[in-house]
């Protein structure tokens, strides 16, 4: 996984939530074999069945916009305004993210528009780090 | 299970009381509680004190024996209770199930917070932590953030309207205005809220409940006893605590605890939604209320904004909900917020509410929801309480 050290560290937001494929970082979720039902993040056993063996998989990088909205008082360590929401993955999950590319956020974004997956900055820590993690953005935006 | 009565309330004023320690505040509460209900402190043989955070510096331990020990009331088992913002509520639930089962015959329960005492910016780091499997709280995710997505959610399967959601807001400004206790205590009009400083769209300032400091005590006996006390005892009809379920494949509409919570609290009480006269309910936000009213099966689901564009939640309305003025004018003080919900709950129904009186009311609710996982709140419980 690459780290860049410039301006302080880059650090994932949790080392084990991702995972580096060929075609780029994925998130990792997990697979009860037994129930089929997929969790995020990762279990020691199934929460479902507390059954079936359990498998690591690569999550959706798409999913579908559930909710958002314009958080004006926003966390420390991340920049006002922002926008966050709920995004459904098709294995069932629900997502909390932060919401990228979407300018304006207020005619752009609507409930059930697909989604996908980029991983980036979302804020700094208290000591400079840049923290990492998974985001999203409307997928009708051009890739840059 | 035995029948229980509360017999004794008391609280402070909610606000900023920066510069008196947490055992005072918790002090006067309990002493005005034990003198609502004509007891002398050694009288009680439990204490649960309700206190989530101690804000000044992280958490702190023992919060009840400090207190009780400047009433003399020491050698008994004394009980901090912890449950986020359902704190007041589950530390009252524990003395109530003690009296209940005849563990014994009369118990304290005291919710208390001091939050006026934390830097505001560190507030939220007290509230998120690793504990949280998804880490939200250090994703962007704030509390108003959480009830703007369950507000939009609703918007968009409902019609709820901006304006709908504001109305939470003015109605409970206008009771807070005529509580004594209260925090803020100033009405504020439609037109003021919508255009307030946006806080998380669609939530506005005064959609959103200020911190505050205060305390809120309850005694509890039995019925058999009560009357020997107090001639206005007011009945514990059902008491029910619930924890979510967090589920991913749902609509954020809706708080699945509270629906079951509401259900078990009906039952218990063998009463239903049609003889609530009045209630009060953990409005946080101003979308909470309404969807609040939906789950406790006040209306239908989705019917939450036109329910109070009809007044309907109002007093004269067919539930009057937070005569109080709820958090949304008195503060959300974690720790005492449940057990201020129950002393109001206890005032109408001994009709000293003044000129926030429901005339008439025989039978109140209590709603508080504590602390939020992923997609639902953390603890629901209820209470109905009657004459």
């Amino acid at each position: 996984m690459s780290v860049n050290q410039s301006n302080g560290e880059r650090k994932f937001i949790e080392e084990g939530w991702f995972k580096d494929f060929a075609e780029g970082t994925a998130l990792m979720g997990i697979r009860c074999e037994a129930c089929k039902k997929v969790f995020f993040p990762k279990k020691e056993v199934c929460p479902e069945c507390f059954d079936g063996e359990l498998r690591e998989v690569p999550l959706s990088k798409k999913g579908t916009l559930h909710s958002y909205t314009l958080s004006v008082m926003g966390i420390p360590g991340m920049e006002t305004p922002y926008v966050v929401g709920f995004i459904d993955l098709p294995e069932g999950i629900k997502l909390f993210s932060v919401i990228k590319d979407c300018e304006p956020w207020d005619k752009v974004l609507k409930i059930g528009m697909e989604m996908e997956m980029v991983i980036g900055k979302i804020r700094s820590d208290e000591s400079g780090n840049e923290i990492i993690s998974y985001q999203f953005k409307p997928t009708h935006k051009e890739t840059r | 299970m035995r029948e229980v009565a509360i017999i004794g309330i008391g609280g402070t004023k909610f606000g900023k009381h920066t510069n008196r320690s947490i055992r005072d505040l918790a002090l006067e509460a309990c002493l005005k509680a034990i003198r609502d209900a004509n007891i002398k402190p050694r009288d009680i043989q439990i204490v649960y004190a309700g206190n989530a955070v101690q804000w000044e510096w992280g958490q702190g331990l023992s919060i009840g024996q400090p207190v009780l020990r400047e009433l003399g009331l020491t050698q008994v088992p004394i009980t901090r209770v912890e449950n986020a913002c359902a704190t007041g509520s589950c530390a009252f639930r524990e003395a109530w199930y003690k009296v209940a089962t005849g563990a014994c015959d009369m118990a304290l329960a005291f919710g208390v917070e001091q939050m006026t005492v934390a830097d505001s910016s560190k507030m939220l780091t007290i509230v998120t932590g690793k504990q949280f499997a998804e880490r939200e709280g250090d994703m962007g995710l704030s509390p108003p953030a959480l009830f703007a997505l369950l507000a939009r959610r609703h918007m968009e399967e409902f019609g709820t309207t901006r304006e709908q959601i504001a109305m939470v807001a003015v109605k409970n400004r206008k009771y807070g205005a005529l509580n004594p206790d209260a925090q803020l205590r100033t009405a504020v009009t439609l037109d003021e809220v919508l255009n307030e400083r946006m806080i998380c769209d669609p939530l506005t300032l005064s959609q959103c409940c200020p911190r505050g400091d205060g305390a809120a005590a309850v005694v509890l006996t039995t019925k058999k006893l009560a009357k020997k006390y107090n001639s206005t005892p007011v009945y514990v009809a059902a008491s029910v605590q619930v924890s979510g379920t967090y589920p991913d494949d749902r609509s954020f509409t809706f708080f699945d605890p509270d629906v079951r919570g509401a259900k078990a609290a009906y039952e218990m009480a063998g009463l239903g939604p049609e003889d609530i006269d009045l209630a009060e309910v953990h409005d946080c936000f101003s979308p909470a209320e309404l969807v609040h009213y939906e789950d406790l099966g006040f209306c239908k689901k989705g019917e939450g904004g036109r329910f109070i564009e009809k007044g309907l939640s109002d007093r004269g309305g067919k539930i009057p909900v937070n005569m109080s003025g709820g958090l949304l004018s008195k503060g959300h003080v974690l720790g005492a917020t449940g057990v201020s919900q129950i002393i109001e709950v206890v005032r109408q129904l001994r009709g000293q509410a003044g000129e926030r009186q429901v005339e008439g009311a025989k039978v109140g609710l209590q709603h508080n929801a504590g602390g939020f996982i992923h997609t639902d709140t953390g603890t629901c419980v209820i209470h109905i309480l009657k004459r």
